[in-house]
């Protein structure tokens, strides 16, 4: 992993990386790399991944909405750090023309 | 400290009350953790309240675990209480509800003493990540407990509680239960619900006990497994007696052990592989077939590990943004500024790593060498491990392959590779403390059992534990 691919890196995870902390990171993570590696030497082209051990699939349903007792609304609403009326408050998303 | 099936049943006759057994733990606590520091908080008063009411007991009726005291690890969730995950990030969160092995305990009535440390997010081996403070091993305070349960498995190892609850990600239950002395159970996937406790790597995690005894891990394990509509891979099954099945005298006699060839392949510690070979000896001495396996895949653990529960841990730990609970950044100039410093202020340096690592792993241009490519190599490992379990019933093998280390040393990445296998293949295993080496300090050794056989794996263990020569009864003095 080179420097810029730590920075495109770190945006995607939106981890914040400082100057002084990029080589420390590079060095660490560069030595994982050898796991990639490790992982390419048996022959699996013929298995199919295991992403989960039960056999359990996926079952879909349609997306209801129910009502919620407002002291639960409350009481997550209470956990964020900052909230206006019923919504959670954030950082503008799209900033004005 | 005495043990939990025998509090609960001197607690149900009236001939122990619930509060003394509680203020002795206050006070052993009072007197050991200062210098262990295996606690993050206490609930002394609360527990005290609760044992109260057990002693009252107005409606005569006796849990499973009835006014015996227990520690939690601090990542899993008590309504109204806090849970840091021993990190920054959740310094300030109050659990909205209880987790499904929380209202389990408290149907049990288990007393619930504190929260236990732990490395930040359960990323670790050692409980030096935690956020908050470093736990020492009970026998010897400068070594390591082992992690990342480290602060339950040194609270239980050194007499403050009769038994706890851990996560075991990759060995995180079972190996501070082989560093501290303990019994250490990792139940196979599915067998108890993790609802509620905080996510590391989701295919891998499990809830599971640590105590001093097989006894008191079949009697936890029965309280708090079972079917939860609320952990889809929660399997439904009825309510099963884990303790019933503990007495089966001619378990031995029957059993056939295998102990992998590629055992001999790792750099072991001298005395490991002397104890362990005693072990052996015992189990043949009991008419116990051993035999060898053959599983090439294992050298493929640590590196399918770290692939994997980075992706894992990626996905899991981007819930932490900062905006709906956590420690928000107050230095953000915009959303996606807010979000990488809230994460980067708060998350200690080994989680910032694997979440990076994991982003990489799965990134578009990545994902199928990567990502991909792993789980298939997974798929190889669970083929070769059943293959094996044709020729036996449980394997066989040391806890760890090194003994604890000092703090700031570092553990060889094939330490435990034994315990991950069992994660990486959603199996049950436990660790039985076996003998003392040379300097005082405990080592133990690790059945594994295929997935579900978990009520044969204690009943095998249980059989162990007599014949291993251990004393349970002993307790570091600190």
């Amino acid at each position: 992993m080179l420097k810029e691919e730590l920075k495109t890196t770190a945006f995607s995870a939106r981890i914040d990386i400082k100057d002084d902390e990029k080589d420390k990171y590079l060095k660490d993570i560069n030595s994982m790399f050898e796991y990639i590696e490790i992982l390419q030497e048996p022959d699996v082209a013929d298995l199919k991944p295991t992403t989960h051990v039960t056999e359990l699939r996926n079952v879909w349903r349609e997306d209801i909405v129910k009502p919620c007792h407002k002291e639960v609304i409350d009481q997550m609403l209470n956990s964020a750090p900052e909230r206006e009326g019923v919504f959670y408050k954030i950082k503008k998303v799209i900033e004005a023309q | 400290m005495i043990r939990a099936k025998e509090l609960r049943t001197k607690i149900c006759s009236g001939e122990v009350k619930s509060a003394d057994v509680v203020k002795e733990c206050f006070s052993c606590i009072k007197e050991t953790d200062p210098k262990v520091k295996a606690f993050l908080k206490l609930n002394e008063t609360s527990a005290l309240l609760q044992a109260q009411q057990v002693d009252k007991n107005e409606n005569k009726k006796y849990g499973l675990l009835e006014g015996v005291p227990i520690a939690i690890k601090d990542n899993i969730m008590i309504k109204d209480e806090s849970m840091t995950s021993a990190s920054k990030y959740l310094e300030h969160y109050i659990s909205p509800y209880d987790a499904t092995v929380i209202e389990k305990l408290k149907d049990a009535g288990a007393v619930f003493v504190g929260r236990t440390n732990m490395d930040e997010f359960a990323m670790g081996g050692s409980t030096e990540n935690s956020a908050y403070q470093k736990t020492a091993n009970p026998w010897n305070i400068h070594y390591i407990p082992g992690g990342s349960s480290g602060g339950s498995a040194a609270a239980v190892s050194a007499g403050m509680v009769p038994f706890a609850l851990g996560s075991d990600t990759g060995g995180s239950i079972r190996q501070p239960a082989g560093f501290c002395g303990i019994v250490g159970y990792k139940p196979s996937y599915g067998l108890i619900s993790r609802y509620g406790a905080c996510a590391l790597a989701s295919s891998f995690d499990q809830i599971g006990t640590l105590t001093k005894n097989v006894l008191d891990a079949a009697l936890l394990t029965s309280a708090i497994a079972g079917k939860d509509y609320r952990d889809p891979v929660c399997q439904p099954n009825d309510w099963i007696d884990y303790t019933s099945t503990l007495n089966d005298v001619n378990i031995l006699k029957t059993l056939k052990i295998g102990i992998p060839k590629q055992l001999f392949d790792y750099k072991t510690d001298l005395e490991i592989t002397k104890y362990f070979n005693e072990a052996v000896s015992k189990l043949k001495t009991e008419n116990v077939q051993i035999v060898e396996i053959d599983i090439p895949a294992y050298k493929y653990v640590p590196a399918l590990y770290k692939v994997i529960m980075c992706a894992e841990v990626s996905a899991n730990i981007a819930t932490f943004d900062g905006i709906r609970y956590g420690y928000r950044s107050p230095n953000g100039v915009s959303l996606n500024d807010q979000y990488s410093k809230s994460r980067s202020e708060s998350l200690g340096y080994e989680v910032k790593k694997r979440i990076l690592f994991g982003t990489y792993v799965l990134g578009a241009k990545n994902y199928h060498r990567c990502y991909h490519q792993a789980q298939k190599v997974r798929t190889l490992l669970i083929n070769q491990i059943t293959q094996a379990y044709k020729e036996c019933d449980f394997i066989f093998t040391p806890a760890t392959l090194q003994m604890p280390i000092k703090f700031r040393e570092t553990l060889s990445e094939e330490c435990d590779i034994f315990l991950t296998a069992a994660n990486l293949t959603g199996l049950c295993g436990i660790t039985v403390p076996c003998s003392f080496t040379a300097n005082g300090m405990p080592m133990g050794v690790h059945f594994m059992g295929s997935r579900f056989s978990d009520a044969k794996l204690f009943a095998v263990a249980n059989a162990f534990e007599k014949i291993s020569g251990f004393d349970i009864d002993k307790y570091p003095t600190i």
